[in-house]
């Protein structure tokens, strides 16, 4: 696939952009930040109405039939004005796990609805530090889960999960419905992730892949999320800069702008350039899909734009000096967003395993 | 495959069949005049063969081909180790601007195709003492003298200059305007009476620069190549010229493969340094960087294909990819402790880490510091103010010292 957008994407980056532009601001944002277990509602009723939940999904299976590459152009949109809802993503993951590795039955049982947005996936991998775990906290015998997931994005919200479970012997890819479990929310610093501890005691579930195909899938799952989720980074990045900029050009001080001290403008310059090099590995990433690096390409997509992000939220939050930490200008959404987004899909410490694993050769 | 591709398999299987003759493992113990001599012969059999002038139109003994087919072709090249790198200046930017602004086209005629052949070399005389960033505070002089002019004053890092036949050279001709506008540009005989080169050593040990000394140096009028005072535009003209070089994201320095090879054979604490997270967040990051700008290269390349201009991300290149290896350079000598030490002041800056790091400060310098290069992206591509510069719009000979 070629790297460069055609009239159609770029159609779609403008319009997805127009879109939330309109219709999310920090107004709405902020207040979330102070409750526990709600996100934005009209971001969500945006992505279904305008067809985003089912863009990367198969026109069999109520989908678009579009790929990564466009659903990483809304996910750069959802980024740059903030996403609500952690959804994009998470259900993504699991309608993907679902398509790829699923039966027929759960297919036409799960992606209509996932893919109108209707039903809310999730994907629980990680345990703590370990964004796919050698040994899985939760366990699964006899198609059942027990144990707890932990610190799941969209959790509290999701009707069914991904789960990656320790089964007798080997690892297990399980789909379950959170019907019934026990779900407790996480006090977060970014609570509209919808972060949730979830409980399973003999929850019954249905096995997607068992075995080295377990870790193989989770790690596939996981990379499509990243991609995803580097195009998100990349869009925080990208807007933090030009506010930086367009702040630079306007605050003065010392009878100049402060975008006439290198120390500044240079500290943007730099920004551009963490930027550019996110944006050219998410599109790269992107265009991988399904080819045998595509693991690696997705690694370096989610090192480059974690990086991006993460600084420029420090540094467009320094740039603006005071004013920068107020709660009411909302820079710290992004910082928040940032940060949240970092650990989300595996940390830059896990990424930086599997990416060097991969260039050595000793990829699983 | 496309046009480019079947161009690209071409080049390559021809770089390929002169690779024993030219290459890497041919020069190994040559002397610099051997290797130079051994240079004209490879460019002579880039030009016999089609490969010299690629984008240079044909009535000058160019091959009328695109940015393209040029960028294809250096990047094959880069893998063999050629000893191109004497006329790189010189087909780079002053002959190519010899085409563009010289006058007699039959004396342009003739100096193309011998730099073309690699007869004849052509340096670029811009930076001096008094200015290197700030291109415009030159100071060597030309004064009218009869019909022609007279030159004095002096240039430095003047790269080849000791084997240069000619030169571009910017000189100023009023004191009296303004910095920029008392520029003229010119092109001179590097054998004339009254030039001087000097080489000067740099820190890797080699002499590829040079201070050029101009003592009372005549020319005539017909060298000018710019209108008097216009001098200015034609040297960001000669800077931009091949704005689309082959780039190496590897910053002209070793690739990252060979650090992976290292850190696998080299033990850390009993254990292979490859298990190191310390070494292992080192590649990934610079792996992430890297594949960045392959990326970007990449899609300028096939923006370029389908008519489109590619966007600045470009000027990315030399910035992040020359310190992404000068510290990884460091992070190689690190690895290797003890035996970090050994350095073969010949050795190549691809291959070797040592002569990477020695030589990776001036990959920081030549062609743009960078902090001329982020003004550059923070004032053309973002937008945010010039430098407060004093000694805008004053003459330049009221300018302090
Ligand atoms: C190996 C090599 C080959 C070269 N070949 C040639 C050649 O063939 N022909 C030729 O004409 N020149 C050549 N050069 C010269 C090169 O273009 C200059 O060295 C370069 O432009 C920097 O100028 P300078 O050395 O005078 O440093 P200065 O301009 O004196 O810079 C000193 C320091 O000040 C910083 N600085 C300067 N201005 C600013 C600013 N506005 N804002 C912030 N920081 C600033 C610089 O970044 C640098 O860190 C070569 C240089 C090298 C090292």
């Amino acid at each position: 696939m070629t790297i460069l957008y055609d009239e159609g994407q770029q159609a779609i980056a403008t319009e997805s952009r127009r879109v939330l532009e309109a219709r999310v601001d920090k107004d709405a944002l902020l207040p979330l930040l102070e409750r526990v277990g709600e996100y934005h509602r009209p971001f969500w009723d945006t992505a279904k109405e305008q067809g985003w939940t089912g863009l990367a999904l198969p026109e069999a299976n109520g989908g678009l039939g579009l790929g990564l590459a466009e659903l990483g152009l809304i996910a750069h949109q959802a980024g740059r004005s903030i996403s609500g809802a952690p959804f994009l993503t998470s259900s993504f993951g699991a309608a993907k796990a679902i398509e790829l590795f699923g039966s027929d039955a759960q297919k036409l049982r799960w992606l209509p609805g996932l893919a109108s947005g209707e039903i809310i996936g999730a994907v629980a991998f990680a345990a703590g530090p370990d964004a796919l775990p050698p040994c899985p906290d939760v366990t699964f015998t006899d198609d059942r889960l027990d144990g707890i997931a932990r610190g799941v994005s969209a959790g509290l919200a999701a009707n069914i999960a991904i789960v990656y479970a320790n089964g007798p012997g080997m690892r297990v890819l399980a789909l379950v419905e959170l019907a019934g479990t026990q779900r407790s929310a996480v006090p977060s610093f970014d609570n509209s992730r919808l972060i949730a501890d979830i409980g399973f005691s003999g929850a019954s579930a249905e096995t997607l892949a068992a075995g080295d195909a377990a870790r193989d899938a989770a790690l596939h799952i996981l990379a499509l999320q990243a991609v995803v989720t580097a195009h998100e980074q990349t869009g925080g990045a990208e807007v933090l800069m030009e506010i930086a900029r367009d702040y630079a050009l306007t605050r003065k001080a010392f009878g100049q702008p402060i975008g006439a001290f290198q120390s500044v403008k240079h500290r943007i310059a730099e920004l551009y350039g963490l930027v550019e090099l996110a944006r050219a590995n998410c599109i790269h990433a992107a265009a991988r899909e399904g080819a045998a690096d595509f693991v690696t390409a997705a690694a370096a997509a989610r090192l480059s734009a974690t990086e991006a992000y993460d600084t420029a939220a420090r540094d467009c939050i320094q740039i603006h000096g005071g004013i920068g930490v107020t709660w009411e200008i909302g820079l710290h959404l992004h910082m928040r967003r940032a940060r949240s987004l970092a650990i989300e899909q595996g940390s830059s410490l896990f990424w930086e395993d599997v990416l060097v694993d991969q260039l050595a050769g000793e990829a699983a | 495959m496309s046009d480019l591709e079947s161009y690209r398999a071409k080049a390559a299987a021809w770089l390929q069949s002169m690779a024993p003759t030219f290459g890497r493992n041919a020069r190994k113990g040559l002397s610099e005049a051997d290797d130079l001599a051994l240079g004209r012969r490879y460019q002579k059999a880039k030009f016999d063969a089609g490969f010299a002038g690629i984008n240079w139109p044909t009535e000058y003994g160019g091959q009328g081909l695109s940015h393209l087919e040029k960028v294809t072709f250096d990047a094959e090249e880069m893998k063999h180790g050629f000893p191109s790198f004497y006329f790189g200046i010189s087909l780079g930017m002053p002959v190519p601007v010899l085409m563009q602004f010289g006058s007699d086209k039959d004396f342009v005629k003739e100096r193309v195709l011998k730099a073309l052949q690699g007869e004849e070399i052509w340096c670029q005389l811009f930076s001096e003492p008094s200015g290197g960033s700030d291109l415009a505070g030159l100071r060597t002089k030309a004064e009218p003298d009869g019909n022609g002019w007279k030159i004095n004053g002096q240039k430095v890092w003047t790269s080849w200059a000791h084997y240069s036949d000619y030169g571009v050279i910017v000189v100023r001709t009023d004191p009296n305007v303004p910095k920029h506008k008392g520029l003229t540009y010119f092109w001179v005989d590097m054998k004339a009476p009254g030039v001087t080169v000097r080489p000067i050593k740099l820190a890797g040990g080699e002499s590829h620069v040079n201070e050029v000394f101009f003592d009372d140096v005549k020319i005539s009028d017909d060298h000018r190549m710019s209108p008097v005072g216009g001098g200015f535009a034609v040297a960001i003209a000669t800077l931009m010229i091949e704005r689309y070089v082959a780039t190496d994201s590897a910053g002209f320095g070793p690739h990252l493969d060979l650090f992976v090879e290292l850190a696998k054979e080299i033990q850390l604490n009993g254990r292979p340094a490859i298990e190191d997270g310390r070494i292992r967040q080192q590649i990934a990051r610079n792996y992430a960087m890297r594949s960045g700008l392959d990326s970007i290269n990449v899609r300028a390349r096939l923006m370029m294909q389908t008519g489109m201009m590619p966007g600045a991300e470009g000027s990315l290149n030399k910035l992040v990819a020359v310190r992404s290896r000068q510290k990884l350079s460091e992070l190689a000598i690190d690895l290797q402790g003890s035996d970090g030490f050994l350095f073969d002041e010949h050795a190549s800056q691809k291959e070797d880490w040592a002569s990477s790091w020695i030589n990776a400060p001036t990959g920081r310098i030549a062609g743009g510091s960078d902090e001329t290069l982020l003004n550059t992206i923070a004032e053309k591509v973002l937008g945010l103010p010039q430098d407060h510069r004093p000694d805008k719009g004053i003459p330049f000979n009221q300018i302090p010292a």
